[in-house]
């Protein structure tokens, strides 16, 4: 396998709902990641798409569809979906067109248009639940993260303030990410006080719902050399599925990502995760998902990341700082590529261009992960300079 | 009011649960997007037709873009072209068929009319299946402008020039 640097990002700005349609904030992440590192489109021999389930956009094949806002015209061009794991895991997709040998450059673009679901997407998401055992309860999806949540706080002891001290960290990096939906300081009150959805799932301890794109742009390492001083290299990728009967899992340890973890960490020469990364995105669409992951990550002792948050260990200037992008909770959801992000923040990180989010103390090493599908499926990509 | 407001369909897909009578509320309401919104204003205000042409790759893109797909410049004012409402028939079809697969009291034209470098597809009328050719002109007929709410089917069909 041949090494692969990321070698440019862009993104657009994440909104409640956006005019422009999903081929358009494609185009517009496309392009900003093509002139981050000064890059045309005929420089590019290859895409890897990440766009979640079809009915968001109301068109199947969507993948197809939104191509040539991925700069996919005449390229060869796939799609990978896996939900909500999509934004890594095309990054993962990506990678192995250029580390095979295949191409020299990729172009991995993800795209969500969530606002396209009036009044919300829950019906679409209806159809992930088993027809005969779980349809018949006429289930939510809020219903699962009620169930994890609230079993991985009785498992240890967490307590709901916890889980919102987590969530204020993470919203609140989002205050400094130009790309953030976010715009109003978070405290852990206020988190608190929201309205309970599904307890103990309140409206803060969620990710807001929204609109966007990303890309990054990949490259081998003789044309990565050439375009920059500064590439920041794929480590190792990992990607996994779980049992697919969510109802069968513990609901309070991510087996699916111990496993894509270790994958990814093998690649990377990575034996002690924890001492070794310095900088995690895990996927955090709701504030206790956030710590679970960094528990799947083997970032924190399985019932000792509550004890190690209220110590400052994720903080900015902590040992190893939790979602300094803002994560899902602050920057937004839009499902696919609210993975990605986590990829360009490392990228930006790495280079020492985050600004009021730079990670101090010269950042070697981060993992980005992602998380969805039935809720079993996980995709990691460990990145370093 | 922005068309994007105006743009809502249901998808006709229910999402049930699979006890009778339980199913999600939920409809689709797109956007048309930057271009797309331009796109229809100006039929709906106009009665026009406008593409965006690309210099470098010299393609006129009807219904007009946001982007060129081909080398990714971004069509600005200056990239906006009225492609005019009269096209050439590029290709056909006679549909006699309804979708169930019943029949059609009468026949439907469906036309492949060129403007610009694009190709638009929508009814003609005003003709007999027999009187088309493949490369005659023909001309948009626009709905009365009270009836136009910022749709393709503003346009209602196009007929043969007289
Ligand atoms: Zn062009």
């Amino acid at each position: 396998m041949r090494k692969v640097a990321v070698v440019g990002a862009g993104m657009t700005k994440f909104v409640r709902r956006a005019l422009e349609t999903p081929k358009e904030l494609s185009f517009e992440a496309t392009k900003a990641a093509l002139d981050s590192c000064e890059m045309k489109l005929e420089d590019i021999e290859c895409v890897a798409h990440g766009s979640a389930p079809d009915a968001f956009d109301g068109i199947h094949q969507k993948g197809e569809y939104l191509a040539d806002g991925c700069g996919g015209w005449n390229k060869p061009t796939m799609r990978v979906f896996n939900g909500g794991a999509t934004g890594v895991h095309a990054v993962c997709h990506g990678w192995y067109h250029v580390a095979s040998g295949m191409f020299d450059t990729c172009l991995v673009v993800c795209e969500e248009k969530m606002s396209n679901a009036m009044p919300h997407a829950q019906g679409f998401f209806l159809t992930i639940f088993d027809h005969i055992t779980e349809r018949p309860l006429y289930p939510n999806l809020l219903w699962i993260f009620a169930m994890e949540m609230n079993r991985y706080m009785e498992a240890y002891g967490y307590t709901k303030e916890d889980m919102a001290i987590a969530g204020a960290l993470i919203k609140n990096h989002a205050l400094n990410h130009p790309a953030a939906q976010l715009t109003e300081k978070v405290t852990v009150e206020d988190i608190l006080n929201s309205e309970p959805m599904a307890y103990p799932v309140y409206r803060l301890d969620v990710s807001p719902v929204s609109d966007g794109a990303v890309a990054v742009v990949l490259a081998s390492e003789k044309v990565a050399r050439r375009l920059t001083d500064k590439p920041v290299w794929i480590e190792g990728v990992g990607w996994n599925v779980d049992t697919s009967y969510w109802t069968n899992k513990d609901l309070y340890y991510p087996r699916y990502l111990e496993v894509a973890a270790k994958m990814a960490y093998d690649m990377a020469g990575i034996r002690e995760p924890h001492k070794e990364i310095n900088i995690a995105e895990p996927y955090d669409p709701f504030n206790y998902k956030a710590l679970h992951h960094m528990e799947g990550l083997q970032l924190s002792p399985r019932g000792k990341t509550v004890e190690l948050l209220r110590d400052g260990h994720f903080d900015l200037d902590g040992e190893i700082p939790m979602c300094p992008s803002g994560g899902l909770l602050g920057v937004g959801n839009p499902i696919a590529a609210a993975g990605t992000v986590k990829i360009a923040e490392l990228f930006y990180q790495l280079r020492g261009e985050a600004g009021k989010r730079q990670v101090p103390g010269d950042p070697r090493l981060g993992v980005a992960h992602a998380w969805g599908d039935l809720m079993q499926a996980s995709s990691v990509v460990v990145m370093g300079k | 009011m922005a068309f994007r407001e105006r743009i809502e369909k249901n998808t006709g897909n229910i999402f049930r649960s699979s006890e009778e009578g339980k199913y999600f509320p939920v409809v689709s309401r797109y956007t048309a997007g930057v271009a797309g919104q331009k796109f229809l204003e100006e039929i709906k205000e106009n009665e026009k037709i406008f593409g965006t042409r690309c210099s470098k790759c010299e393609i006129t893109f009807v219904p007009a873009k946001l982007y060129c797909e081909r080398c990714f410049a971004r069509m600005e004012k200056e990239h906006w072209v009225d492609v005019g409402t009269r096209g050439t028939l590029y290709s056909y079809t006679v549909a006699y068929e309804e979708k169930d697969g019943s029949p059609k009291e009468t026949p439907s034209i469906i036309g492949a009319i060129k403007l610009g470098d694009g190709l638009l597809f929508h009814w003609i009328k005003e003709s007999s299946a027999d009187d088309l050719e493949i490369g005659m002109e023909v001309d948009a007929v626009f709905k009365p402008k009270g009836e136009r709410r910022g749709s393709l089917v503003d346009i209602d069909y196009f007929k043969p020039k007289k």
